[in-house]
C-alpha cells in the first residue's frame, strides 16, 4: 500500500511519526531544502492510506567521469510500517532512478563499521564493501562506504574493493566554492561530513550519511 | 566586467583567500588582521572594504560593519572607472543581507546593471537580490531581460515562475498566466523545450487555467518524451483527463498504473473515482488542506444509474481480483484493502451489504492483522457500521484470530490489533464496563510480559514486540479514571509506561502519553524532561512543541520556557532568513516546480498560529520575569519598541489567516487539540477517540487572543507612564506626553473592554462593582485574568487623570485602587483556598492562581514602583507647589495601603505552598502507592500494577535475556512515585520562589516609603 512520490515541503511538517524515532536525525532546513533544491528526484516518499507517511529516502547524484554515482543520504521508515520490506522499495527507486535517469555507474552508501546486521542487509540488496573510510563517524569509528553497479558500469569496476582504507581528507566532497550560497558554509559542510552518523538494522531501516 | 581570471574584485586572489580562509574557520580576528593588511594596499577598493564589513560584522560589530559596507557603496557609485564585479557585490549583498539591508543590496546590483546593461552575471546577481526580497514582478523583468539577452530556455522560466509566484502568492490575477503561456508557447514553437521541470510548469500554468485539453495535447506530444518515468507521465495523465471529465480515458491510465504499480493506493482511489465518474478526489486535493489531509475520500452521489453503477463496480472487482491473482509479493495490501472500499462504496450507494463489507475485512486481518498498521488501514471502513454491526465485526475477527495458525510473533500482533479495534476504534473503552475494562487492562499487561523473552535477541534500540500493547492500556486506565476520577488509575497508567520504558529507553509514543499524564498531576517539569528526552529540533519544532508549550506558558518554570519560546523562533527565524537563498537555489538547479513550492512554504510557516503565539509571549515572558524592577522592565520594554510593535501586530492580525501545522495526531485521546482535555470535566461517555478539528473556530479563537496578548506590552509601557504622571504638576514640569497618553491608553482600554464583551464605561461599571462581589458572576475562569488585567489598567489610566490631587471618599488614592487590591485580593486567596493538598489537585487552579500573581498582581506592581518613583526625593526637581506636595504626600500614603495589603496576600500565598514542601516524603510516597494497592487487586486501580510486580519477581532471567531481566532489575515504583511529587513540588517552589521575590520588592517599597 505505497504510494511513492517525490517528497515536498509540506511533508517536513508530516513526517513525525518517522522521525520522532530517535535513530532518525532531523536535519535542519537549509539541509533538506539544499537535497529539494538540487536533487528533487532522488527525495522520495512513501505514503500509506490516508497520506500516512510511512517513511523516505533522500539522496543525491554527484561525481565526475567514472565516479558519477547515487548517494543514500538517509533512509528510514516509521515504527508501524516495519519489517513490510519498504526500505528495501525505497532502496530500488533511488537505484532505479540513478541508472534510468541519470545513467550513473553506481550507487554508494556509509554505514557504521559496527554495525554488522545493516551490513547483512545491503549485501542483500547486493552491496558490497568498497572500502573503508577510518574514524568516519565523529573522529571514532570507521564507516565502509558500500557500493553497488548499475548496469552502466557493465565491467563492474566501481565495486571493486580498494585495498587500503582511506581518511576522510580523501573522500571526495563536493564543494563549489564559486557558488557563492556554499562559499561559507564550506568549511561547516566538510564538518558535518566528519560528525555526521549512520545507524542501521534490519528492521530500523535508518541510514545516515552525508 | 566579470573578474578576470587570478583576480578577485580587481586583487590579485592569493591575497584575498587568506582571509576567506579565516572567515570560513571563524577566526575573524585573524581575518580581521589579513583585511587590514589589504586596505593598506588598496584602500580604496570597494571589495577589500566589503570583505572588511563582512569580517566586522561576523565579529558581532553591525554598526561599524554597516558604516564601512557604505562607505565600499560609494566607492563603488562614485567611481566608474572602478571594476564593478560579482564578487565585490555579492560579497557586499551577503554583508547587507546580514545586516538586514536587502535593499542597500539590491540598490548596489540596480546600480550596476545601470551601468553595465548587459552583463549576464550581474542581471543574475539582482535577479536574485529580488528573490530575496520576494518582488516577484521585478523578478520577471529582470528574467525577461537575461532571455532577450542570451536566449537561454531557463530565463525564461524564471521569468514564468516569477508570474506563478505573482498569482499564488502575491498580488496577481489569473490573467497573468495567460503571459505565462503566451511566453511558454512561444518558445515551444521556436525552440522546443528541454526540461522535464519546465515542461511540468507549463502543465501547471495550463492546468491553473482549466485548460486540460492542451496541457494533455502538450504531453502527448513530442514534449512528452521529456518524462524519463512513464508511471510519472500517466499519472499527470491521468490527472488531466479525470479534470477534463473524461473519465473513460483517466481509467485505462489508472488501470494501467495499476497493472505495474499493484500497490499503489492513491492510484486505486483515482481508478476507482474515474470508474465511477466521481471527480471528488480532485476537487479534494484542492480544498483540503495539505498537511492534513483526511483520512478518506468523500463521495458525491454518483449520477450513474443503478446498472451503470453495479456494472462498473463489478469491473473493479474483476481487476482487483486479478491484480489479487498476479500479485506474488505477500506484503503489497493494496489490492486487498482495495476490495473493502468497493464494499464502502456500495454502503455509500445505498447498495451495500454489512456481511460483504465484514466479510472483506476478515479476510484483511487474516492476512494483515498482524501488522501494526492494520487498525489505522481499516480504521475509515469500520465508521461505517452501525454500533451493533460493529460488536458483530468484533466477534467475527475474534472467531478468525481463534482459527488462524501463525507463529509467535504473528499471534501477538493479531492480538494486538484485536485489542486496538475493540478499545480505540470501535469504541470499546468508552462503553465498556468499568470491570471488563480492568479485566482487558489485565489481559494487555499479562500478554506483554509473558511475550517479553519474544525480544530477547532485539537490540535494545530496536522496538520490542508487543509494545503497543501498553500505550492502549494506558488509553484505557486513563479512560477509567475520567469514569471513576480515581487518581489511582492515573497512577497506574504512569507505572505501565515508565515500566515499558525501563526495558527500552526509545519508544517516542510512551513518552508523549506520560508527558500529558505527568502534566495532569501537575509535575510539569517530569514532562519538561521527557519533551526533552524526545529530542525535538528544527522543523519538528513546529509541529511537535504544542505537547508542552501551552502548558509552560502558564508555568512558573520560565527558564525552560524561555528555553523552548528561543529555540523555536530562532528555528523559524533563522529558516525565513535563509529560505530566498534556497529559492534560488532551486532556480539556480532548474527546479522550478520547487520555487514555487518553497515560496509557499515559506508563507505557511510565516502564518503559523503557533509562530505567531510564540512571538507574543516572548516579550511576555521577559516582562514577566522582570516586573520586580522598573528599572530593567523599562529597559524591556525600550528593546520592545514600547510596545509599538506588538500594537501594529494586534492590528493586523485580524486579517490575517493562520495556518496550524500541529501534528495532532500524536496527542492522547483525552486532549485532542491543546485547548481541550476531557479529562478536565465529567465523563460524558463520547463514543470513540474523538479527531475532528474544527479548524475555523481555534483559527477564531487563536485570533482574538493572540490580538488581545499584543496589546499588553503597549499597555503596560502606558501604564508606567500614565502612573509616573500621577501629579498634574510633576507632569507640566517634566513636559510629559500626559495627554497622549492617556488619550492612547484610553482606546487601548477601549479595545480590551472589548474582549471581554463590554463598552468601556460598561466594563469600568463591572470592575467597579466587583469587589463588592454584585457583578462577579461576568468573571469566569476563562477570563479572570482578562479583568483583572483591564482593572490594573484602568487604575493606572485613572492615576493620569489626577484623581490624587482631590482623593474621593476612600481617603488617599482613587477608589479604583481599593478595588483593585481587594479584587488581587479575593481572588488569589480564593484559589489558594480552593486548592487543597492532593495528588491530582486541580491544575487548572494552580495555573490560575500562578498567573494572577505573575500577570496582574506584576503588572500593578509596575505601576506601584512607577508611582513610587514620583514620590522619592531624586524626582524633586523644582520647590513643590503646595498642591504637588499634597499629591505626592496622598501617593505615598496610598501606596503603603496597597503594598500592606499585597504584602499580606503573597505572605498567605508563600505560607501555603511551603505546606506543600513540609509533607513528609516518605509518607507521599507511601499514600501515593497506596493508593494502587489499598483495596488489593480485586476492586479499583492495582490490577495491572500487581501484573507487573508479580512478573518482576518472578521473571526468568534466562527466558527473559541479559537486557531485559535487567532493565526490570532496575525498575522502582517508589522511584516512579518520588518523580511525581518531586515534579510536582519543583513547580510549586518555582513559583514560590516568584511570591517570594514580589514580596521582597513591596518589603523596600515599603522602607523606601517610611525614610521619606
Amino acid at each position: 500500500m505505497t504510494t511513492m512520490r517525490r517528497f515536498c515541503c509540506n511533508d517536513l511538517l508530516r513526517f513525525t511519526d518517522v522521525n520522532l524515532d530517535h535513530l532518525t536525525e532531523t536535519f535542519n532546513m537549509s539541509f533538506y531544502m539544499t537535497y529539494l533544491a538540487r536533487w528533487p528526484d532522488y527525495f522520495h516518499v512513501a505514503l500509506a492510506p490516508g497520506s500516512r507517511i510511512m517513511g523516505y529516502i533522500m539522496g543525491k547524484v554527484e561525481g565526475q567521469g567514472e565516479s558519477w554515482h547515487g548517494h543514500v543520504t538517509a533512509v528510514t521508515v516509521a515504527p508501524q510500517f516495519r519489517r513490510q520490506q519498504l526500505a528495501k522499495k525505497l532502496m530500488n527507486l533511488l537505484e532505479n532512478i540513478s541508472d534510468n535517469n541519470y545513467n550513473a555507474y553506481f550507487v554508494d552508501l556509509f554505514v557504521r563499521a559496527s554495525n554488522a546486521p545493516a551490513i547483512k542487509m545491503y549485501e542483500k540488496l547486493g552491496y558490497v564493501i568498497y572500502r573503508r573510510v577510518l574514524r568516519y563517524y565523529s573522529g571514532e569509528e570507521d564507516g565502509l562506504d558500500m557500493r553497488k553497479a548499475l548496469s552502466r558500469d557493465v565491467e563492474k569496476k566501481s565495486v571493486i574493493p580498494l585495498k587500503r582504507p582511506i581518511t576522510p581528507d580523501e573522500l571526495e566532497v563536493m564543494i563549489n566554492r564559486g557558488d557563492n550560497w556554499f562559499h561559507e558554509s564550506a568549511h561547516l559542510l566538510l564538518t558535518f561530513c566528519i560528525i555526521c552518523f549512520f545507524y542501521c538494522l534490519p528492521n530500523f531501516y535508518v541510514v545516515y550519511i552525508c | 566586467m566579470a573578474s578576470k581570471f587570478g583576480l578577485a574584485g580587481g586583487i590579485p586572489e592569493r591575497r584575498v583567500r587568506p582571509i576567506w580562509d579565516a572567515v570560513d574557520s571563524r577566526q575573524f580576528k585573524n581575518a580581521l588582521k589579513h583585511v587590514t593588511t589589504l586596505l593598506s594596499k588598496h584602500p580604496n577598493s570597494p571589495y577589500a572594504l566589503a570583505l572588511k564589513a563582512l569580517v566586522l560584522e561576523r565579529m558581532g560589530k553591525p554598526e561599524e560593519s554597516l558604516s564601512v559596507s557604505l562607505k565600499a557603496k560609494e566607492l563603488l557609485y562614485a567611481n566608474d572607472s572602478l571594476l564593478m564585479d560579482d564578487l565585490t557585490l555579492s560579497t557586499l549583498q551577503l554583508v547587507f543581507q546580514r545586516l538586514d539591508h536587502l535593499d542597500l543590496a539590491t540598490s548596489c546590483y540596480e546600480h550596476a546593471c545601470g551601468k553595465f546593461p548587459n552583463n549576464l552575471e550581474l542581471m543574475m546577481g539582482l535577479f536574485n537580490c529580488y528573490v530575496r526580497e520576494y518582488s516577484f514582478v521585478k523578478q520577471q523583468q529582470t528574467a525577461i531581460k537575461m532571455y532577450k539577452l542570451v536566449g537561454e530556455e531557463r530565463f525564461l522560466l524564471w521569468a514564468v515562475c516569477s508570474i506563478q509566484l505573482q498569482v499564488l502568492c502575491g498580488n496577481g490575477g489569473n490573467k497573468l498566466l495567460l503571459l505565462a503561456e503566451g511566453l511558454l508557447k512561444k518558445q515551444v514553437a521556436s525552440h522546443s523545450l528541454h526540461e522535464p521541470e519546465a515542461l511540468m510548469v507549463y502543465i501547471s500554468v495550463l492546468e491553473r487555467q482549466a485548460k486540460f485539453g492542451d496541457a494533455l495535447e502538450l504531453l502527448s506530444g513530442k514534449l512528452g518524451s521529456l518524462f524519463m518515468i512513464e508511471v510519472d507521465k500517466l499519472r499527470i495523465q491521468g490527472r488531466l483527463l479525470a479534470q477534463a471529465d473524461d473519465y473513460a480515458a483517466a481509467t485505462d491510465i489508472f488501470h494501467k498504473i495499476l497493472e505495474s504499480c499493484p500497490d499503489d493506493w492513491e492510484c486505486f482511489l483515482h481508478y476507482l473515482g474515474c470508474l465511477l465518474e466521481d471527480g471528488n478526489i480532485w476537487c479534494d486535493e484542492a480544498v483540503n488542506d495539505p498537511v492534513h489531509p483526511p483520512k478518506f475520500i468523500n463521495c458525491k452521489v454518483s449520477h450513474l444509474t443503478d446498472e451503470q453503477f453495479d456494472s462498473r463496480i463489478s469491473i473493479a472487482s474483476d481487476f482487483i481480483q486479478k491484480l489479487q491473482e498476479d500479485t506474488t509479493n505477500n506484503m503489497i495490501r493494496c489490492p486487498y484493502l482495495a476490495t473493502i472500499e468497493i464494499e464502502r462504496r456500495k454502503h455509500l450507494r445505498g447498495k451495500g451489504n454489512d456481511d460483504n463489507l465484514m466479510d472483506s475485512i476478515v479476510q484483511y486481518f487474516c492476512r494483515f492483522g498482524h501488522l501494526a498498521c492494520f487498525t489505522p488501514d481499516v480504521e475509515m471502513f469500520v465508521e461505517v457500521f452501525t454500533p451493533d454491526k460493529k460488536t458483530e465485526l468484533l466477534g467475527k475477527l475474534m472467531k478468525s484470530s481463534e482459527a488462524l495458525s501463525t507463529p509467535p510473533i504473528k499471534t501477538l500482533g493479531l492480538s494486538i490489533s484485536l485489542f486496538k479495534i475493540q478499545q480505540l476504534l470501535l469504541g470499546g473503552m468508552f462503553k465498556s464496563s468499568i470491570g471488563d475494562l480492568e479485566l482487558s487492562c489485565a489481559q494487555m499487561s499479562e500478554m506483554y510480559c509473558k511475550n517479553l523473552p519474544l525480544s530477547k535477541d532485539l537490540d535494545p534500540q530496536e522496538g520490542m514486540h508487543g509494545e503497543e500493547l501498553l500505550s492502549v492500556t494506558c488509553n484505557v486506565l486513563v479512560q477509567l479514571f475520567w469514569r471513576t476520577k480515581n487518581v489511582g488509575y492515573l497512577v497506574e497508567a504512569i507505572m505501565v509506561l515508565e515500566f515499558g520504558l525501563a526495558i527500552r529507553r526509545h519508544v517516542s509514543q510512551f513518552k508523549i502519553l506520560l508527558l500529558h499524564l505527568y502534566c495532569h498531576f501537575g509535575a510539569l517539569s517530569v514532562s519538561y524532561e521527557w519533551y526533552k528526552s524526545l529530542d525535538i529540533k528544527n522543523i519538528l519544532m513546529e509541529s511537535v512543541l504544542h505537547h508542552i508549550l501551552p502548558q509552560m506558558l502558564v508555568s512558573p518554570l520560565w527558564t525552560e520556557l524561555n528555553s523552548l519560546l528561543k529555540d523555536y523562533l530562532k528555528f523559524m527565524d533563522d529558516h525565513f532568513r535563509e529560505s530566498a537563498d534556497l529559492t534560488f537555489l532551486a532556480y539556480r538547479h532548474r527546479n522550478y516546480s520547487k520555487v514555487i513550492e518553497f515560496v509557499q512554504f515559506k508563507e505557511r510557516l510565516q502564518h503559523s498560529s503557533q509562530y505567531l503565539v510564540a512571538r507574543v509571549e516572548l516579550p511576555i515572558l521577559q516582562l514577566k520575569q522582570n516586573a520586580d524592577n522598573i528599572e530593567q522592565q523599562e529597559g524591556i520594554l525600550e528593546s520592545l519598541k514600547c510596545g509599538n510593535h506588538f500594537l501594529e501586530l494586534s492590528n493586523e492580525i485580524g486579517s490575517k489567516s493562520l495556518t496550524f501545522n500541529e501534528d495532532l495526531e500524536s496527542r492522547p485521546w483525552w486532549t485532542p487539540t491543546s485547548e481541550k482535555n476531557y479529562l478536565l470535566g465529567p465523563f460524558e461517555g463520547i463514543s470513540y477517540c474523538p479527531r475532528e478539528v474544527l479548524t475555523k473556530e481555534r483559527e477564531t479563537n487563536l485570533q482574538r487572543d493572540i490580538e488581545k496578548k499584543s496589546l499588553l506590552p503597549r499597555m503596560i509601557y502606558l501604564s508606567i507612564q500614565c502612573a509616573s504622571s500621577s501629579i498634574k504638576e510633576h507632569a507640566k514640569v517634566n513636559g510629559s506626553v500626559t495627554p497622549d497618553v492617556f488619550s492612547e491608553m484610553k482606546l487601548l482600554l477601549e479595545r480590551y473592554a472589548q474582549f471581554l464583551g463590554y463598552s468601556l464605561s460598561d466594563a469600568i461599571e463591572v470592575a467597579m462593582g466587583l469587589s463588592s462581589g454584585g457583578r462577579s458572576s461576568v468573571v469566569s475562569g476563562s477570563n479572570l485574568i482578562d479583568w483583572l488585567n483591564f482593572t490594573v489598567f484602568l487604575n493606572a489610566w485613572k492615576l493620569s487623570s489626577h484623581e490624587l490631587v482631590q482623593p474621593d471618599r476612600n481617603g488617599f488614592r482613587p477608589q479604583i485602587w481599593n478595588i483593585l487590591d481587594s479584587l488581587l485580593e479575593k481572588y488569589i486567596l480564593e484559589k489558594v483556598r480552593s486548592i487543597e493538598f492532593q495528588l491530582c489537585s486541580p491544575w487548572s487552579d494552580f495555573q490560575l492562581l500562578m498567573q494572577l500573581v505573575t500577570e496582574p498582581l506584576a503588572w500593578h506592581g509596575l505601576v506601584i514602583q512607577s508611582c513610587l518613583r514620583l514620590c522619592l526625593p531624586s524626582s524633586k526637581k523644582k520647590k513643590k507647589s503646595e498642591s504637588v506636595y499634597q499629591s505626592s504626600s496622598n501617593l505615598a500614603h496610598a501606596i503603603t495601603d496597597s503594598v500592606q495589603h499585597l504584602s499580606n496576600v503573597l505572605e498567605q500565598v508563600i505560607e501555603w505552598l511551603s505546606k506543600w514542601n513540609k509533607r513528609p516524603e516518605d509518607e507521599t510516597l507511601e499514600n501515593i502507592l497506596f493508593l494502587l494497592r489499598k483495596d488489593g487487586p480485586n476492586n479499583g486501580p492495582g490490577k495491572v500494577f500487581h501484573i507487573l510486580e508479580t512478573f518482576i519477581s518472578s521473571m526468568n532471567d534466562v527466558e527473559l535475556g541479559d537486557h531485559i531481566s535487567q532493565s526490570l532489575k532496575s525498575w522502582s515504583p517508589a522511584d516512579v512515585a518520588r518523580k511525581i511529587m518531586s515534579g510536582k513540588l519543583k513547580v510549586l517552589m518555582e513559583f514560590s520562589a516568584i511570591c517570594e521575590s514580589k514580596l521582597k520588592l513591596l518589603h523596600s517599597i515599603k522602607q523606601q516609603i517610611a525614610q521619606l
